[in-house]
């Protein structure tokens, strides 16, 4: 192509005269006509062809079609007819129309009110403030400031806002997630699709994932903040202040990958391996034990997920497995006791033990597993008669936010949860253990969207204090990620004093605290994803 | 401002539209399209805007200079100065990172990068008043009199970000005086819709795969990869062909005729053919403006190509990788011009398609790593040597769940639409009804569709605003 235009002795563009019409349309045939392949010279026969046909009728055809070559003698033919070209518009309204004229004025008036719909439509209705499906706050309108705006987040912000505050904000992405989603193509096999990266052979991949949390700090600003949770403890506020303000779905970090699987209504979360670090995670609760010594039992119980129990066996290979990496766990403690979780939640898992709809468990499942962590302790522990059983009726959890599948959207699930019959004192702290107030053991889930139920346990964000009926002298600090916020409540009738404690979001030294509460045990207890990708919070909350 | 947001198309468009339509006299047209340029501009960049009025004020004044004194020795100056100022622009604000980061590399000092933004579309805007300063100087287009009618030229929105780069020469006597017939503003709207379409309904829905697929490249398979650089060099050619149809379409509306900027690129059959059906106004200006620059000597010939593909590459990011993706370019057309035209003819088109594909779509993978690590594991996956397998369930899973979009990708890279509407089916009277009115409904279809879609996708810039 370089040496197409190469006819000039000089190598430049040729020099032309300047005629102020002309000049720019017989240049650009020019070099169009040099570059024109064989095909678009049929297409523009074709097209010629056509136009001689309809000449008569329609003097002016075809000026849609991208056709260089026909400018030279527009201006001669339509010159004479429309001197004064702005006002061409005009003119054409009120000739009558030629039969093109009218299908141009059609479809550009079709479009015109297509626009102008969509912008009375915006700019009138009212706009949504929360998107409960995705579990989180629709962007604000930005404040001005004269900083914000040279550094062009106002404006930014303002169009952010726009876009992301559609009035029926969720009546669009359900239509999205159900109607044109599903059109990109089939399921595959028993009905599966695959949102997210690439799951098989995770290994370099979740080492470089691996490495990049590990540097990452603790980061609490796409979570709730402290104001959020006094409010919503003392119930005075909608839990809508619960709700995370980030543009991303609210997740715990580290629990939660996007490399989520459908299959059967349920969203599984392929889980990438540990290679290695699930060795870390063991070392980092050993030190616990050793800086603790033999007054204190250290128990570790981390949690497998959905993706262990309900994964198809012809899709095995899409995931590592949890197993594997517990076992491994397992052998490198020392002096720590292990809780054998998988066991007992494999036994019942034909019963509702893990959302479907939710990255989380059921309280079932922590049920179970409680049991078995009472078992290893020796404490007593009750059977469901001690408990009034709470169930909530369509509940649509975080795998909607993270995946958009109508599978998961159209088809809720329960959430069940269990009521101890006996009185329980809750006192909640912020992160530090200071400023101590009353709580509930349930958060009230009458204001909640049905996307949040689980946030009835408890908010990561702070510590929770369990005062039980029991004597025992028992007292139990849970390091936990969400998973482990459904298990004090079913510990009432094991411990005397439960704190329930977020690795991610603790502010103090662990060791100092353990022994500031007279701790005789301390469980750690998290979902596997958070055990080897989180574990040096774990660390860290000993060096403060 | 981009134009794939609600904010763009709801909101800046229909107060643009209805502004511009009140207007009468072409002057005010014009008053009107500068201010809405402008907050067009200044949206994204509230200070770099002064940026650009500064570029046009001194290539405005450069080229009066020049006509000015024709002949004089300030005629050289003149060109030279705003020659000198354009590269110096693109040099300080696009390159300056880049080169301080190799010298330090390359002498082990450690000079302070300077940290410097992108102005958003500085790459299109200048090339756009580099060609017209030579334009002048070569006496093929007379200097714009009005800073006026300059500026329009230089800011005008719909190609002020992402191009297509409009000569000045184009819309030269466009910007004193235009017709806009019922049929533009049809024609424009249709267009804009195509656009915004293959933007939103494709593009976007490719970069899934291709983020997939290339993103974790250290665990792709030998298929895997090539889905994921088939994908990516779609999604690049949806994106940024998108963004050409609806700056190409809303020229149109206010009555400018740009040229096309892209012509199915994907039919050709060999790399020379690609690059003139992509991206045509950025191979056109180094075609134009660098390939015969007598810098060469008597090798100016293949001097020329390696320049113009050494520009081609690093016009496209500062970054060692666009610079070795125009260069792998420059190799294939090299070679091709050694073969000559009638000897590429004589092989089958099966081979040639298959070669000049293969090329193709391996480039866009090098234009998809930054990073030199993974773009090696790209080219191990690419050749079988991974270690990944042929084929993984996942990608198995993963084309089943898009074999609809990618057969529509695919489709769409062939002129299908010129076919349908240049098929005996289109001719005649009856049928030239119908055409017209199903391009109606489909037309007003896909941009009820593209604007649902947008609700989900908060943010969706187009690829070339890198650029």
């Amino acid at each position: 192509m370089e040496n197409k235009n190469s006819n000039n002795p000089n190598n430049r563009p040729p020099v032309r005269k300047l005629v102020k019409i002309n000049t720019s349309a017989v240049q650009k045939s020019g070099n169009v006509r040099d570059e024109k392949s064989v095909q678009q010279k049929i297409e523009e026969l074709m097209r010629q062809k056509n136009q001689q046909s309809e000449k008569p009728v329609q003097p002016k055809s075809e000026k849609t079609v991208q056709s260089k070559s026909e400018k030279p003698v527009q201006p001669k033919s339509e010159k004479p007819v429309q001197p004064k070209s702005e006002k061409s518009e005009k003119a054409e309204d009120k000739k009558p129309l030629s039969k093109n004229n009218k299908l141009s004025f059609v479809n550009a008036g079709v479009i015109m009110l297509v626009l102008l719909a969509g912008f009375a439509y915006l700019l009138i209705l009212p706009r949504d403030t929360v998107s409960h499906e995705e579990n989180r706050n629709l962007t604000k309108m930005p404040e001005f400031s004269l900083t914000g705006y040279l550094s062009g987040e106002y404006t930014e912000g303002l169009a952010d806002y726009y876009d992301d505050t559609v009035p029926n904000r969720s009546f669009f992405k359900n239509m999205i997630a159900s109607v044109f989603m599903p059109m990109k193509g089939v399921k595959y096999g028993d009905g599966v699709t695959l949102h997210g990266g690439t799951y098989e052979n995770n290994k370099k991949a979740n080492q470089r994932n691996t490495a990049s949390v590990t540097t990452a700090a603790p980061d609490n600003s796409s979570e709730v903040s402290n104001t959020a949770v006094t409010s919503a403890v003392t119930e005075e506020t909608a839990p809508v202040t619960t709700l995370p303000n980030a543009n991303e779905p609210a997740a715990d970090n580290g629990e939660i990958t996007n490399n989520i699987m459908i299959v059967n209504n349920r969203g599984l979360m392929l889980y990438g391996g540990a290679w290695g670090s699930e060795l870390v995670y063991a070392d980092y609760v050993n030190e616990y034990k050793e800086r603790l010594g033999n007054s204190v039992n250290v128990y570790s119980m981390v949690l497998p997920t959905a993706v262990s129990f309900y994964l198809p066996e012809n899709y095995k290979d899409l995931s590592e497995s949890e197993k594997d990496d517990l076992d491994s766990m397992a052998a490198a403690f020392r002096g720590v006791k292990h809780v054998d979780a998988y066991t007992a939640l494999l036994a019942h898992k034909d019963e509702h033990i893990y959302s479907r709809t939710d990255h989380h468990w059921q309280q079932l499942g922590a049920y179970y597993a409680a049991q078995a962590f009472a078992n290893a302790a020796g404490v007593p522990f009750a059977g469901f008669d001690k408990y009034n059983k709470v169930t909530l009726q369509g509940y649509v959890g975080t795998i909607y936010g993270f995946t958009q599948s109508a599978d998961i959207i159209n088809n809720p699930e329960e959430f069940v949860y269990f009521k101890p019959k006996d009185k329980v004192d809750v006192k909640i702290y912020d992160t530090a253990f200071q400023n101590p107030v009353d709580g509930e053991l349930f958060m009230s889930t009458e204001n909640m969207s049905n996307s949040d139920y689980y946030l009835t346990f408890a908010l990561d964000d702070q510590i929770k204090f369990l005062h039980t009926g029991m004597k025992n002298g028992r007292t139990l600090v849970i390091f936990k990620d969400s998973y482990g916020n459904a298990l004090p409540s079913l510990l009432t009738y094991s411990f005397e004093n439960i704190y329930l404690c977020d690795i991610r979001y603790f502010d103090i030294n662990a060791i100092d605290f353990i022994k500031q509460v007279n701790a005789t045990d301390v469980l750690f207890s998290m979902n596997t994803f958070s055990a080897v990708s989180n574990q040096d919070y774990i660390k860290e909350n000993i060096d403060k | 401002m981009v134009f794939s947001k609600l904010f763009f198309i709801y909101l800046f468009l229909p107060l643009c539209l209805i502004t511009y339509g009140l207007v009468r006299k072409t002057k005010d047209k014009n008053t009107v399209l500068i201010i809405f340029s402008l907050i067009f501009y200044a949206w994204g960049e509230p200070t770099y805007v002064f940026l650009m009025l500064l570029s046009a004020g001194v290539n405005y004044f450069a080229g009066l200079s020049i006509e000015r004194y024709r002949g004089d020795k300030k005629e050289k100056i003149a060109f030279a100065g705003a020659i000198i100022f354009d590269l110096l622009m693109l040099g300080i604000f696009k390159y300056s990172g880049f080169i301080v980061e190799n010298i330090n590399a390359l002498f082990g000092i450690s000079i302070p990068v300077p940290d410097i933004r992108l102005p958003i579309g500085i790459s299109f805007y200048t090339f756009q008043t580099l060609s017209y300063v030579v334009d002048v100087q070569w006496e093929t287009v007379k200097a714009q009199k009005s800073f006026k009618n300059f500026l329009l030229y230089v800011c005008l929105f719909p190609q002020l970000v992402a191009g297509p780069i409009v000569r000045y020469s184009t819309i030269e006597a466009e910007i004193e005086e235009r017709s806009v017939t019922i049929e533009d503003i049809s024609y424009g709207l249709n267009r804009m819709v195509l656009g915004l379409s293959k933007k939103v309904l494709i593009a976007n829905q490719l970069s899934i795969i291709a983020d997939n697929m290339l993103g974790n490249i250290e665990t792709t398979s030998f298929v895997g990869a090539w889905y994921g650089a088939f994908a990516y060099g779609l999604q690049i050619y949806f994106d940024f062909s998108g963004y050409s149809d609806i700056a190409i379409g809303l020229g149109r509306v206010f009555g400018f005729h740009f040229d096309e900027n892209f012509r199915h690129p994907f039919i050709c059959k060999d790399i020379t053919e690609f690059w003139q059906r992509w991206h045509i106004s950025l191979s056109t200006f180094f075609r134009d403006y660098v390939l015969y620059l007598p810098i060469f000597g008597k090798r100016r010939k293949y001097g020329g190509l390696f320049l113009v593909w050494l520009c081609t590459g690093i016009w496209h990011g500062a970054s060692w990788n666009f610079i070795i993706w125009g260069l792998y370019y420059g190799i294939f057309v090299f070679i091709e011009m050694k073969i000559g035209k009638k000897n590429m003819k004589k092989i089958p088109l099966v081979i040639r398609h298959i070669y000049s594909k293969a090329v193709i779509f391996i480039g866009f993978g090098i234009f998809y790593f930054e990073d030199f690590g993974q773009l090696g594991q790209f080219f191990k996956s690419i050749f079988g040597m991974g270690g990944n397998g042929f084929i993984t369930l996942a990608d198995k899973i993963s084309f089943s769940n898009n074999i609809f979009l990618i057969t529509a990708a695919v489709v769409f890279c062939f002129p299908v639409i010129d076919m349908i509407k240049n098929s005996r089916l289109c001719s005649g009277e009856k049928s030239k009804t119908a055409t017209s009115i199903v391009t109606t409904v489909v037309s007003a279809v896909l941009l009820l569709v593209s604007s649902v879609m947008l609700v989900d996708a908060t943010t969706n810039p187009f690829l070339y605003f890198r650029f």
